[in-house]
């Protein structure tokens, strides 16, 4: 047993809470603007702040090469037609508040807030950064640079390699397995290919924008309509392509010579937010690695001392979702440690839950959204985020209702479906001459050689 | 620097007799509770040949109690839709915990129960201290950058052992610590009297302290710790350092300045002008040197920075401006370039839309931070229990609205002049230990 000191009744002295309290967003006002724009405006007057999150269809959706979607997200920062950077960044800390655009594989998410004084200011200056951006040739060959610098710290990262390489033996050819830029495309993707592509990508009616914050969601309708209504474009719907996940019987290993730990990941396509099998899977991946407590932590940390944080992730498609585990293991124990991780995985699979030990998940996960939801910024995060799907704050709500539906049974069945050790493709990144023998010996293995290694 | 001690109206603090320090703010927005317990145990007051053991300590404190096993022990606050976590600092370590509202007599149960009844032994002594090992292998050794600026910059720019130890810990000094050093460093830092508890959260106030009292008040009162000592000198001329990195692609730089302390003229000023310089693209540093000069990739900095803020240390403590230059340009340039933007500024001081900018977000990100429970906890955690003074933490955004351009240009030309600072030249290469 990997944990012989726990006991299925907690220690008897401790005062005991009482239930997770239930998740309540309240009821949001929701608006189609004439351009299409799909807005959501909650009324959160914690502080006096306005968080607003505009998402579009981007990557899966759209298509481009790596190169220019990247390049994209970085250039909306650069200006606009009539504001250089520095202005439109002068312009938001006037505002008291923030302004940040991430990209994930489906996804362009802006990101900004101000003080809710400045509520409409904030939207007039969002909707110039994204619909006028002036990709000025001077700081674009800047950010090209930093793109390339940020690309080469991100490649000698061995967290980055494995989760590089995991995707594209997953998803193979899909936009989900796409590597990041190589730097020639970086350098030679053009001014024209940015403009086609922010005009493919910022379209109204593909937009949605969520509102949460110290604001009264009627006047913010109006706001809105007044600070979007020049943003205009076709209507298009954008389809992101079936996946045809694979997954490899044989660990492949990238040899990193000098490495003092070896990086493990595991991963496999999983059913996207909304399917059924998805609550009873996000709790098979919490007992087996979501929290201080979970089965990884007290199997491979709290006992054998092998690794400082081992967890399991997901990181959300549209199509589907990345589930996963991962942890950092000094080099000699590499083998022993897998063994371990096998062995956790096969419990999950072939074992039902304790009761107890289901409930303490289903509660950890209600309270950290209840958690996550109390401020402006989370619920914005959030309630954006489902959306994407198609859900909205009916979803967020009824989390705990469909945690609390979840069986031992259910959860060993999805365990054993999706988590299985059969199931899931595993990449090391390290030191292949001192752990790989070791680990060919138990497991499959195929090492790839690395061309370019650290600077020795 | 307004001075009042009293708390602000959201506030309440008490002493119980056994000497714990507490701070409640009853915020009633959601239905959870922030717990945190700050300790003034930090890296400084190592013992020579035990550097490390402040953090390694903090491990200890997860390994349950006489009361609560090992097992049980995340389990009780997880199993209850709450997080925990615990950090080490300079100058204290904090454990918290935020759950749900119901949950608050429990946490206050754990952060007593442990206070008083940790259970240390051989076993968990030796597992924490592999497990800390390969949290040094992770965040420093086996990753590009590794520890850069914050590990290593304060071993060179400070001369004396508390403040120029490794924080992290020499791997052989981890491996010699012993149950005894554990029970010692546990007897003398971890009582009552050397301890601040803060609520935040939904609770009400009478109830809270009734709670405290009864988990608390029954601890024991352990003799005052003595005060580390920290101070040294100011240096008088410019250092500068090497390190290499087998793993980093480009090379980095790192300035370490001394930051005003907490308290006097210049702290305040100075905290806001690490906003005008590096704080977005529109910040001095980064619109000169990134786009106008085209001599940088990044350039970040701030007092403690970038694990700190200008409050979170008690002793000496630097200013650092980290940067990384363009291909082609030295780090060397890139030095001479900063030290050319901070004369002037020093000279001329910030323009008014600079300063203006600087205290906007400073009042958004109050908002903000409020606006999260450990958020408002990690503000009053550190004014209360680093420097008696956890009603600023409502006064902060209007003190920083009173600070002149006159103010700022001060602080940077008293504090950041090449002579007081230490240079780290990070550079690719294999000489890991330079």
């Amino acid at each position: 047993m990997s944990n012989p000191s726990r006991t299925s009744e907690l220690s008897a002295d401790v005062p005991r809470p009482g239930p997770v309290p239930p998740l309540r967003v309240g009821r949001p006002t929701r608006a189609t603007l004439a351009n299409g724009l799909d807005a959501m405006v909650v009324a959160r007057p914690s502080v006096p702040r306005v968080e607003v999150r505009l998402t579009v269809p981007a990557g899966a959706a759209i298509g481009p090469n790596a190169a220019t979607s990247e390049l994209l997200r970085a250039g909306i920062l650069l200006g606009t037609k009539a504001l250089n950077q520095e202005e439109v960044s002068e312009a938001i800390q006037r505002l008291g508040g923030s302004l940040q655009i991430q990209q994930d594989h489906d996804r362009m998410h802006i990101a900004a807030s101000a003080l809710a004084e400045a509520e409409e200011e904030l939207y007039r200056l969002v909707c110039t950064v994204i619909t006028e951006p002036a990709f000025p040739a001077d700081d674009l060959e800047t950010e090209r640079v930093k793109l390339i610098e940020g690309l080469r710290t991100a490649r000698a990262t061995p967290q980055f390699l494995a989760g590089e390489r995991l995707q594209h033996l997953i998803y193979g050819s899909h936009p989900y397995g796409r590597p990041e830029p190589a730097e020639a495309a970086i350098k030679k993707t053009t001014r024209g290919q940015l403009a086609d592509l922010h005009r493919a990508t910022f379209l109204p009616s593909a937009a949605q924008i969520t509102v949460v914050g110290d604001v009264e969601p009627r006047r913010t309708v109006t706001r809105l309509r007044r600070a979007f209504a020049s943003w205009s474009g076709p209507r298009k719907s954008a389809k992101v392509p079936q996946v045809h996940p694979q997954s490899r019987p044989e660990i492949t290993f990238i040899d990193r010579p000098g490495l003092v730990q070896t990086v493990i990941l595991l991963g496999t396509s999983a059913p996207p937010v909304g399917h059924p099998d998805q609550i009873p899977l996000t709790l098979a991946s919490a007992v087996l690695g979501g929290s201080f407590s979970s089965r990884l932590m007290a199997n491979l940390r709290e006992d054998k001392g092998y690794t400082y944080s081992p967890h399991t992730m997901s990181e959300a498609h549209l199509r589907d979702s990345l589930l996963g585990a991962a942890l950092d293991v000094r080099t000699e124990v590499t083998a022993a440690a897998h063994v371990e991780v096998m062995y956790e995985l096969g419990r999950l699979a072939t074992v039902e839950v304790e009761p107890a030990e289901l409930e303490e998940s289903r509660n950890y996960l209600a309270g950290v959204r209840v958690i996550f939801l109390q401020t402006q910024a989370g619920l914005a995060s959030s309630l954006a985020q489902v959306r994407g799907y198609g859900l909205d704050h009916r979803y967020l709500e009824g989390y705990s209702d469909r945690l609390a539906a979840v069986s031992p049974a259910d959860l060993r069945r999805v365990a054993a479906r999706y988590l299985s050790p059969a199931n899931l493709t595993t990449v090391m990144v390290g030191d292949a001459a001192a752990a790989a023998d070791d680990l060919a010996r138990v497991f499959p293995v195929k090492v790839k050689r690395s061309g370019r290694g650290a600077n020795h | 620097m307004a001075r009042s001690s009293t708390p602000g109206p959201r506030l309440r603090r008490l002493r119980l007799k056994n000497g714990l320090d507490v701070i409640l703010s009853s915020e009633r927005t959601s239905p959870t509770v922030a717990v945190g317990m700050y300790y003034r145990a930090g890296f400084r007051l190592e013992e020579e040949g035990r550097t490390g053991f402040a953090h390694l300590f903090e491990h200890l404190m997860f390994q349950g109690t006489a009361t609560v096993p090992k097992a049980d022990f995340g389990r009780l606050i997880t199993g209850a839709g709450g997080v925990l976590n615990g950090s080490t600092r300079h100058d204290y370590t904090n454990y918290f915990e935020i759950l749900p509202a119901s949950a608050l007599e429990m946490a206050c149960f754990i952060e007593a129960d442990r206070m008083e009844n940790l259970d240390l032994n051989e076993t968990t002594l030796q597992n924490q201290i592999d497990v800390v090992k390969e949290e040094v292998r992770v965040n420093v050794l086996n990753r590009p950058y590794g520890g850069f600026s914050w590990l290593w910059l304060s071993q060179y720019a400070f001369s004396t052992y508390p403040n120029a130890h490794n924080f992290y810990g020499e791997f052989a000094d981890l491996e010699a610590a012993t149950v005894a050093d554990a029970r010692a460093f546990y007897t003398t830092w971890y009582g009552p009297g050397n301890a601040t508890l803060v609520l935040v959260g939904d609770f009400d106030e009478d109830q809270a302290v009734v709670l405290v009292e009864r988990h608390f008040g029954a601890v024991a009162a352990r003799p005052a710790p003595p005060e580390p000592e920290t101070a040294e000198p100011m240096p008088k001329r410019r250092a500068e350092h090497e390190r290499q990195d087998p793993l980093a692609p480009n090379p980095r730089v790192a300035i370490g300045y001394r930051t005003a302390p907490f308290g006097t003229p210049d702290h305040l000023p100075l905290a806001l002008a690490s906003r005008i310089l590096s704080d977005g693209r529109s910040s001095r540093l980064q619109r000169r040197l990134i786009r106008e000069r085209e001599i940088l990739l990044h350039v970040d900095g701030g007092p403690h920075f970038p694990i700190g803020d200008a409050f979170e240390f008690k002793g000496p403590a630097l200013f650092t401006i980290e940067a990384t230059p363009r291909p082609g340009i030295s780090t060397g340039a890139a030095v001479t370039a900063i030290d050319e933007e901070l004369a002037q500024i020093a000279t001329e001081g910030p323009t008014p839309d600079e300063l203006l900018r600087a205290k906007r977000r400073e009042l958004g990100s109050y908002h903000a931070s409020t606006d999260s429970r450990l958020g408002r906890l990690s503000e009053l955690g550190v004014l209360a229990a680093v420097h008696n003074r956890p009603e600023l933490a409502d006064q902060l955004p209007q003190l920083y609205q009173e600070v002149t351009a006159e103010q700022v240009q001060a602080a940077i030309a008293n504090w950041l002049q090449p002579k007081h600072s230490t240079v780290l030249h990070w550079l690719p290469g294999s000489e890991a230990q330079s």
